[in-house]
């Protein structure tokens, strides 16, 4: 679908992951073991030819703009098009950091006018999914509709949801924002949307004017009347990444290898910053059950379903069980750690005992010591 | 000021077909043969040239040279598309009314010429595309500075039982060459040419143009250029290496190389952060070690799934071993799958090549007869059926 331009949302401002968001955007929050969250969003789009791409932040951008840099790393590199990263402030409108979509997206209104493209994807960078944004695009033209709207199944939670109804044909007919969780499945809202480049343009303005500020509240749910709304169950696994909770689950979810297929093998590759690490060595203590390994690790003690990003040391007689250990993490001799994530650069001394609970997992800051 | 000139130029040969690898080189240059689990063999010289400041370079490609060019590219996993220099890939070409393979190594430079002069270099840098090795060319540019050489040749200490496999340099006390034998019956010394060489341009330029002129020459460094050079009186340097440095160009020896990645005394030590090893990646995600999964001192990168018991290997990109296979002291190549209950023990396992469920492949060896370790090879995309015994030493297309 060469005929379409994204825009994506670097940081959700509902979002609530805490110490891990606190250097650093949910897009570039580390994920799997080598990538950051908006590397699926990114790779998406690339592998359906979407190539004119807005990054919007808020704040806290500097880790997002290292991961990006010129795009390079997902072809992004290109003379007519490539990626555009907008910093708060970015336009002479902008007096205040944003406070809702529509008042970053007017923001930016000259860079959606400016293009040639028809289409306009704009998507939030915490979805982990791989979807086919061509077969999305098939499925708009056929439904006739005016915005397409991404939607899963899951769970509400008590971060902010949208629950989709809709009728017999696809087309939503109403919408709840909720932050009240539920232990029965819905049809939720993916926070993406296919529009028309030149009907966005014009949704923007008239609700930024109205003095509204609220994306799905102020242009979907209110418009639900007015406009074709239609909604695109994405196929295969697919998750939202806004708290602590499901942060962890998510991560776990990957060890599973169906989801770990969906992920990874059922529409196109994804692409993230490329470190030239070496091959991960297992030495003679390593005893590895159920984990996913980034490269440039040296292990040398117990790792049992857990994700391990790049660098990571495990000395001997360490034991990691139902944990994350982000990149350059080092846990040293006869250390424990149990439902736990550390981020990046964490050393954890000898014979520490970290130990969270599944609904719990203890969170270790950025370069700390333990 | 800007310019087009640069002070050193590298060029590497990266044409020859590496017969002794057999049907590991069958469908593509031996550069371009996969090492360490995520490298090409390749990637050292061209790693080593940016880390040491070269940044322009010539690749001569001839046999099979579509996986090569597809992996070298603009350059750029190895910082090397640039406006002025980066990696040029430089296969023969027509002339005029002539057209020619390239004869021998020097004539392959010889071809170049008006390549090189396009940057008007001082020197140029001479390499080889079939060697596993980290090397400072600054620093030897330095020393071919320091002596004033019109050429500088890098050379390895080797034992005398090895020297006569090896081109040997017999050298004054000052370093300086007086005597260059290929492959000496009777070795006089212990420094063999590593194929790495630095020389003035202006003198390697005369000397290819009369080389080229000489009907009788095979047009080869070693055998023509070099010993003409010490004829003619020119300076010529030997340059002390003394870290890893292994030819790659028999099976024994890549699976010995591939070994030497996985001990950490040999001395090529590729998790450097002063000296990374640049390669292509491939966009897979981190490996998963599954529930049955047995690990032991290996290497594994990217992409793979281990079911099986793994020990003392080296696994490249995307490999998958399923449960109750058994993979010991191999070097399995990227995409190649080890089915169910298959043991593969001091084996090289080709790309994308299959050993089917519960089929043997090689056996364990206690030590190398005649100098060569006794592998059993599983060609590239080769199948081997389920339940089916290959021998050891055996190959399998």
């Amino acid at each position: 679908m060469n005929n379409t331009m994204s825009i994506i949302f670097a940081s959700d401002n509902e979002s609530k992951l805490n110490e891990l968001t606190l250097h650093r955007t949910t897009a570039s929050l580390p994920f799997c073991g080598r990538y950051r969250c908006i590397d699926f969003v990114l790779s998406n789009l690339v592998n359906s030819s979407v190539t004119t791409i807005g990054i919007i932040t808020r704040s806290n951008y500097s880790s997002l703009m290292d991961h990006i840099r010129m795009g390079r790393d997902w072809d992004l590199n290109r003379k007519n098009s490539g990626i555009a990263v907008f910093p708060p402030y970015a336009s002479n409108t902008s007096t205040n950091v944003f406070k809702g979509k529509i008042e970053a997206l007017y923001g930016i209104l000259d860079y959606i006018e400016n293009s040639d493209d028809e289409y306009v994807i704009v998507t939030n960078s915490n979805i982990i999914a791989s979807i086919d944004f061509d077969d999305v695009y098939d499925a708009h033209v056929a439904s006739g509709a005016d915005i397409t709207m991404l939607t899963y199944e899951s769970k509400p939670t008590t971060s902010k949801r949208v629950i989709v109804e809709k009728d017999f044909t696809g087309r939503v007919t109403g919408m709840r924002i909720t932050k009240s969780a539920s232990e029965e499945n819905a049809e939720l809202g993916l926070f993406c949307y296919l529009f028309k480049r030149t009907q966005l343009v014009s949704l923007i303005t008239e609700t930024y004017e109205r003095g509204k500020i609220d994306l799905e509240k102020d242009v979907l749910q209110s418009n639900v009347d007015n406009l074709k709304i239609y909604a695109y169950k994405v196929k295969g696994h697919a998750a939202l990444v806004d708290d602590i909770k499901s942060y962890y689950n998510e991560s776990m979810a990957t060890l599973d290898t169906e989801i770990r297929d969906s992920l990874f093998y059922s529409v196109g590759k994804v692409f993230t910053k490329v470190k030239d690490s070496v091959p991960t060595r297992y030495c003679e203590g390593a005893k590895v059950v159920n984990s996913l390994i980034a490269d440039g690790c040296r292990i040398n003690g117990k790792v049992e379903n857990s994700i391990l990003f790049r660098g990571v040391i495990v000395e001997e007689g360490a034991v990691i069980r139902n944990s994350i250990v982000m990149e350059g993490g080092k846990i040293m001799k006869g250390s424990k750690l149990n439902y736990a994530i550390t981020d990046k650069d964490v050393t954890v001394t000898e014979d520490k005992s970290l130990s969270g609970s599944e609904s719990y997992p203890v969170v270790v800051v950025k370069n700390k010591t333990v | 000021m800007y310019t087009n000139k640069k002070e050193c130029v590298a060029m590497l040969l990266a044409g020859g077909q590496g017969t002794r690898l057999y049907s590991l080189t069958r469908d593509l240059a031996k550069p371009a043969v996969s090492f360490g689990g995520k490298y090409r063999i390749i990637d050292f010289p061209l790693s080593n040239c940016i880390n040491s400041n070269i940044d322009t370079i010539g690749v001569l490609t001839q046999y099979k040279p579509f996986d090569l060019n597809q992996y070298i590219g603009n350059g750029q996993p190895w910082d090397l598309d640039r406006l002025n220099g980066g990696v040029f890939v430089l296969p023969p070409y027509m002339k005029g009314e002539t057209s020619d393979w390239y004869k021998g190594t020097a004539n392959a430079i010889y071809q170049n010429i008006e390549f090189v002069d396009k940057f008007s270099p001082e020197y140029v840098l001479v390499l080889s595309g079939d060697h596993i090795y980290k090397m400072d060319y600054a620093q030897m540019l330095a020393y071919h500075k320091e002596k004033k050489a019109d050429c500088t040749i890098a050379v390895i200490n080797v034992s005398i039982d090895e020297a006569s496999r090896f081109g040997i340099m017999n050298t004054n006390p000052d370093n300086s060459v007086y005597e260059f034998e290929e492959k000496p019956k009777k070795p006089k010394s212990t420094n063999a040419s590593m194929g790495i060489y630095i020389f003035n341009w202006s003198k390697l330029r005369k000397y290819l143009i009369d080389d080229e002129n000489d009907k009788n020459s095979s047009n080869d460094f070693g055998k023509n250029i070099i010993p003409n050079m010490l004829k003619d009186g020119q300076k010529l340097f030997a340059y002390n290496f003394s870290g890893y440095w292994k030819d790659v160009g028999t099976i024994s020896s890549l699976w010995e190389a591939n070994m030497d990645v996985l001990n950490e005394d040999s001395g090529i030590n590729l998790d450097d952060s002063a000296w990374k090893i640049y390669a292509r990646n491939t966009a897979e995600p981190p490996h998963h070690v599954g529930k049955d999964a047995v690990i032991r001192n290996s290497l594994i990168t990217e992409g793979c799934k281990i079911n099986g018991k793994v020990s003392n290997s080296v696994l490249s990109t995307g490999v998958e071993i399923c449960e109750g296979a058994v993979v010991e002291d191999c070097n399995i190549m990227p995409g190649a799958k080890i089915c169910k209950g298959a043991v593969v023990k001091y084996a090289i396992v080709g790309s994308n090549a299959v050993v089917g469920e519960n089929a043997v492949v090689g056996d364990k060896q206690t030590e190398p007869v005649n100098g060569q370790w006794q592998i059993t090879v599983v060609g590239p995309n080769a199948k081997v059926a389920p339940n089916t015994v290959v021998p050891v030493k055996a190959m399998v297309d």
